[in-house]
Formats: C-alpha cells, structure tokens, sequence
C-alpha cells in the first residue's frame, strides 16, 4: 500500500432483477484503493465485476454496505451531488472506449472540464492538448474520434478518464478490444499516468499479463472476493 | 456557454434534416399566425376606424322616461320580465348636453344629427336613402367626413345650404355626380331639389349606399321635425372606454345611449370568429410542428442512449441531461420563430399588396392589414410553448435513463 486512501468501500451487497429472476451480484464486497497503487480485479464473467465497478464510481447504489471517497462517506448523498463527486473525483474508461463520435478527440477530453466549469475555454484546450500529448496523441487533437484507431481511441478515453485530475480512475476492461500491442502500450501509459499522478486505478480485466502487473489483484467468485495478491503473485485468470 | 448548450448545440448540428424540418414547421406556424392575424384584424380595424368615422364611438338618442324599478311590485301570475321603457323621439336641449358632455376628459368633440328617411330622385332612378342632417363645423371635428370625400368639395356643401353630400354607392345608383341636382321627397310630398356638392366614401356599405347629409335646418324643416336633433355623435379619446361611458351619459342625461361595441356587435362578432377560426387552424400548423419536434427529439434521445450514459458517467447530472434536450428545442423554437416572424412581416407586406376588389360590407382595392407587434409576441409564445411541451417529455425521459443499463449492456 502506497498512500492515502482514495477510495473504499465495506460489505457490499447488491441485488440485480425483479423476484424470481433476482440475482445476489454482490456479497458483502470490502476494498480499499490507496492512491498511486494500481488495483486488478478479475474473475469470470458475471461474477459481479463491473457491478463493483459501477458502485465504486457512484453509477450505481449498493443494496447494503457503504463507499467512501477520501473519508467521506457518499452512500446517502443525493443524486445531483454524486454527479458532482463523480466530475471532481472518478475518472472511467470502458471496454469500447465510449467516444462521442462527432466530436474531435480534444472536445472528447474537454467534455468532463466543461461540467466542472473551473476553466475557460482556452485553459480547457491547453490541459486537453497536454493529456493527448501525454498519450502521445498530440498530432491528431482535431481528429473526429471516429477516424481514430481502437487503440488511439482508447488513449483518448485515458486523457479523458484524467481530465479533471481526478483521485481515482476505474476502468472496465480497458484493454479488452484492442490486440496485444495496442493493450500493452494502453495499459503502460495508463500504468505510468497513474504512478506519476498518484492516482488509485482499479480495472477489471481478464489479460493476465496485464493484472500480473498491478500493485494488487483481487479475485472474484460468486460476487465475492475470494481472494487478494500484492505483485509478483501468480494467479489463474 | 454552458456545458449542456455546447452539447445541444453539437447534438443538433448532427441532425441537421431533421432539425431542418422542425425549423420549418416552426418558421411557417409561425409566419401564417402572424400574417391571418395581421389579415383578419386588419379588416376588422378598417371596419371599425370606418364606422367610428362616420357614426361616432358613441351615440345619444331619445329621451326615456325613467322607471324608477326600485317602487315596481310585480303581479303575482304575471312571470315576465317588468315594462319595457317608454322613449320620447329626438333631443330637445341640445345645447345643454353638449355642453355638459364636453366637460368629460374622454369627449374629443360632439356633433347633433338629425335622421330621417326619405325618398332620393335623380333622372330615372328613385330610392330610399337615409338623411343626415349635420352642423357642418361640428360634424366635421367629430367625424372623418371631410376625410372620405372623393368627389367634389366639403366647402361647397358648407357654403351651400342646398346642397347635400352624397354616399358613393348611392350616388354611383343615381347616376348623379358633383355639380348634379338630386331630389328629395319630404314627409309632406313635396320633391326638394339639392346640388350634389361632394360624394363621400366611409368604406362601410351601409353608409355608403344609403345616406345623404344635408344642413341641419334645411333638414330639420325637410322632415318636419318639432326637434333640432334626433341623435348626438360622440368622437373619444378612448374608444374602447364607449361602453362605460355610454352607460354613464344613460344615467346622466336620461336618454338612450349606445357604444360603438353595442351598435357593432353582430358584424364584430363575425370578424372576431373568422379571427379565431384563424388562429385554430394556425395553431394546428404549430401543433403539428410540435409533434415534429417531439418525434425528432426522441429519435434523438433513443440515438444518444450511449452518449448519454457517457455522460453521466462523467459526473453529468439528470438536470444537464434534460437540458441538453431542452436547449435542442430552445434553439428550434428561438431560431424558429425569429425567421417566422421575419417571414410572417414579408408576408403581410406582400399580403397587403394583393388586388382585391371587394365592394359589400366594406369597400377595399387590396388586402387590409395590421401591423400589430402583439400578433408577433404571441405567434412566439405560441411556438415557444408548443416547442417545450414537445422538448419536455424526450428532455424528462433523457434524464432519467440509468447509465449503468446502457454500460451493463456493453460490458458485464
């Protein structure tokens, strides 16, 4: 463990579906992320992984159990100020990237500066220029992302994801569409923004080289986690 | 700018048929409104400037007994309303109530006539007319008669005590012009010869084909008349004020009297449904732009799920959401109703400009039309209010979409 806690959450319960199609997704989940540690869950699919994910970025609300930002404890607070914690706070990366399409890749990155509302215009395109810079996008700033590559358009998703230099970035199978070039390179710059900044990462994946190389990984069955390795431990993906 | 208006405005440039097409709907609902209203107030105005004109805002007629209703005791077996008033023909102290009439600030001037009927000849044709006597200096501060002159001079008629001015219509029937002889037949049988000194047009077709002004005197003797006046013509300030007043000068004088409104009130009521009418089917263009809007906007909120699951995951709140949709539609109905209205003038002043020959209730060459910034400003919050509705339901369901359905869907 690096630093100070970022993020945290404690026996977390959720339920998905209606009656007899109800699923127990979750059951009594705890983690802790410190900032600058890089954190991998994996497991197979639909043990609750995403799900996790979605509650520790306050997209979703637990059943049962809490979360905490920093040490604040966010479960009772309401819908518009989540929102706010998750701008200031949480930075996502998805599976497939999740671009808006017409815009160009620095608009895309400029999107969560404009909710904060804490920068001009110019202030916004210099940071947003710097971040593609920094995920070595500096030439295509003006590019519709829809004319980018998977994986430039992954790298996008990664400035976008550190936009408002958040405490913690969640990502969802960051690497998950792109070859094992492309995940490398993604997961390397992601891994290297995360250390320099002092962020907390936690992604969900199921590339083993890529959670060989986390700080922690912890492993999920049956919405549990059965289990959590410091580096350098194997494991079975 | 705002983040949700930086978004709506990129959302709408991506859709820019459909969002053309709403704008369409809109610009046009728009335009119609304002160019049928400025259409059927402008004929209503012309009727009603035309009659004040000639007729007065307000007039006082006979002299009414009061009933005092207050001491009535109804019979028993009788269910009917209590007597009618009883009414004494024309006005005898003239003077007095002009005088007194005039101490009212809404009183501009006040000028006596007195009517009768007569039989009007010229060569072959022979016909009822109506005949107005008048005091040609007061008649004239009262009324926009020297101003419907179009044949002739008003001065040969006041410097001339047997000379008449004649109604278009009804001159065009006697085949009589400027500078003819028309006849008139007394009560007694008598024929009275007049010279035509001017024709004189209100725009009204029941005064134009029927009346005949003469000099008061010269009318008074004509119809035999104990009275100098059977009726006083009222010009005011405040038009629309006639009715308060008229009921007012009833109490004050004890004598019949009748607004504008009151003696308008049939052909008013048909100008006031054909304008109605408009504005129904107007507002069914606007309506079914509305209906546009709300389709292209849900399309747009079923297109943008994904976009804006994105965006809630960057800490987007519901309220930007529905923004985003809201300002989609502001932009719709402001765009819209600023070119409508541009189009709604272009076409009024284009409207106004079409030959037209209409010679019956009114007499008009081209389209009449009113240049009324009020007929702007509703077309405006009519299209503004029938945007947002149709914004409202897509912005309200936009907003509550969960992200994680959208994301869950993506990735599990």
């Amino acid at each position: 463990m690096k630093g100070e806690l970022s993020l945290s959450c404690l026996d977390i319960e959720r339920y998905l579906g209606e009656e007899e199609s109800r699923v127990h997704v979750l059951r009594g989940v705890s983690l802790d992320l410190e900032s600058g540690s890089i954190h991998a869950v994996v497991g197979p699919s639909g043990c609750g992984k995403s799900t996790l994910l979605y509650i520790l970025g306050l997209l979703d609300e637990p059943d049962a159990g809490s979360v905490e930002i920093g040490a604040t404890p966010i479960s009772h607070l309401r819908d518009e100020e989540l929102a706010r914690r998750r701008n200031e706070s949480i930075g996502f990366i998805f599976q497939f990237h999740f671009l808006m399409e017409d815009f160009s890749a620095q608009e895309n990155v400029m999107i969560p500066m404009r909710r904060l509302g804490q920068m001009n215009e110019t202030e916004m395109r210099e940071r947003a220029a710097a971040l593609l810079e920094a995920v070595d996008l500096g030439d295509k700033l003006r590019r519709q992302s829809r004319h980018l590559s998977g994986g430039e358009q992954q790298r996008v998703a990664i400035a976008r994801a550190l936009a408002n230099d958040p405490s913690v970035i969640l990502a969802d199978e960051p690497t998950g569409n792109l070859d094992t070039n492309n995940s490398q390179r993604a997961f390397e710059l992601l891994a290297n923004l995360v250390r320099e900044r002092e962020k907390a990462l936690l992604l969900v994946t199921h590339n083993r080289f890529i959670a060989d190389a986390c700080d922690w990984v912890h492993e999920m069955k049956d919405g549990r986690v059965i289990a959590s390795h410091p580096h350098g431990e194997r494991i079975s993906v | 700018m705002t983040a949700p208006l930086y978004i709506a405005l990129r959302f709408a440039t991506h859709r820019k048929r459909a969002l053309l097409l709403s704008l369409v709907g809109v610009v046009f609902g728009v335009g119609i409104f304002i160019c049928t209203q400025a259409q059927t107030q402008g004929f209503a105005q012309f009727f009603i400037n035309s009659t004040v004109g000639s007729n007065g805002a307000l007039v006082l007629r006979s002299r009414f007994q009061p009933r005092y209703e207050g001491m009535v005791v109804s019979a028993k077996s009788s269910g009917a309303a209590a007597a009618r008033r009883n009414y004494f023909e024309g006005i005898h102290n003239v003077s007095e109530i002009m005088r007194v009439s005039r101490q009212f600030s809404n009183v501009v001037a006040c000028s006596p006539v007195l009517r009768g009927t007569i039989s009007a000849r010229a060569g072959f044709e022979t016909t009822t007319a109506e005949l107005f006597g008048i005091d040609p200096a007061s008649h004239l501060r009262t009324t926009d008669l020297a101003k419907q002159i179009v044949g002739g001079r008003f001065d040969d008629f006041r410097n001339n005590t047997t000379s008449v001015i004649v109604g278009y219509r009804l001159a065009d029937l006697l085949q009589v012009r400027p500078g003819d002889t028309v006849q008139v037949l007394s009560p007694g049988g008598e024929y009275w010869r007049f010279n035509v000194a001017a024709i004189a047009r209100s725009g009204v077709g029941t005064i134009d084909s029927s009346r005949v002004y003469a000099h008061a005197r010269v009318a008074q003797r004509l119809l035999k008349k104990p009275y100098e006046a059977s009726m006083i013509i009222y010009k005011l300030r405040n038009p629309d004020r006639a009715p308060a007043l008229a009921n007012h000068f009833e109490n004050l004088f004890q004598h019949a009297a009748q607004s504008w409104q009151e003696r308008e009130e049939g052909n008013l009521q048909i100008f006031s449904t054909l304008r109605i009418s408009a504005a129904i089917t107007v507002s069914l263009i606007i309506l079914l732009a509305g209906f546009g809007i709300f389709n292209v906007l849900t399309m747009s909120v079923l297109s943008k799920v994904r976009e804006i699951a994105i965006l809630r995951s960057m800490g987007y709140r519901r309220i930007d959401i529905s923004a985003i949709f809201l300002w989609q539609g502001a932009l719709i109905a402001g765009v819209g109703s600023l070119i409508g209205c541009i189009l709604g003038a272009l076409l009024t002043w284009g409207i106004s400009h079409v030959p037209i020959h209409i010679r019956g209730l009114l007499y008009t060459n081209h389209f009449l039309v009113v240049w009324d910034w009020r007929h702007y400003f509703w077309a405006t919050v009519l299209a503004i209010v029938a945007v947002f509705i149709a914004s409202y339901v897509p912005a309200h369901r936009a907003a509550q979409l969960q992200p994680v359905d959208t994301l869950r869907g993506s990735s599990l």
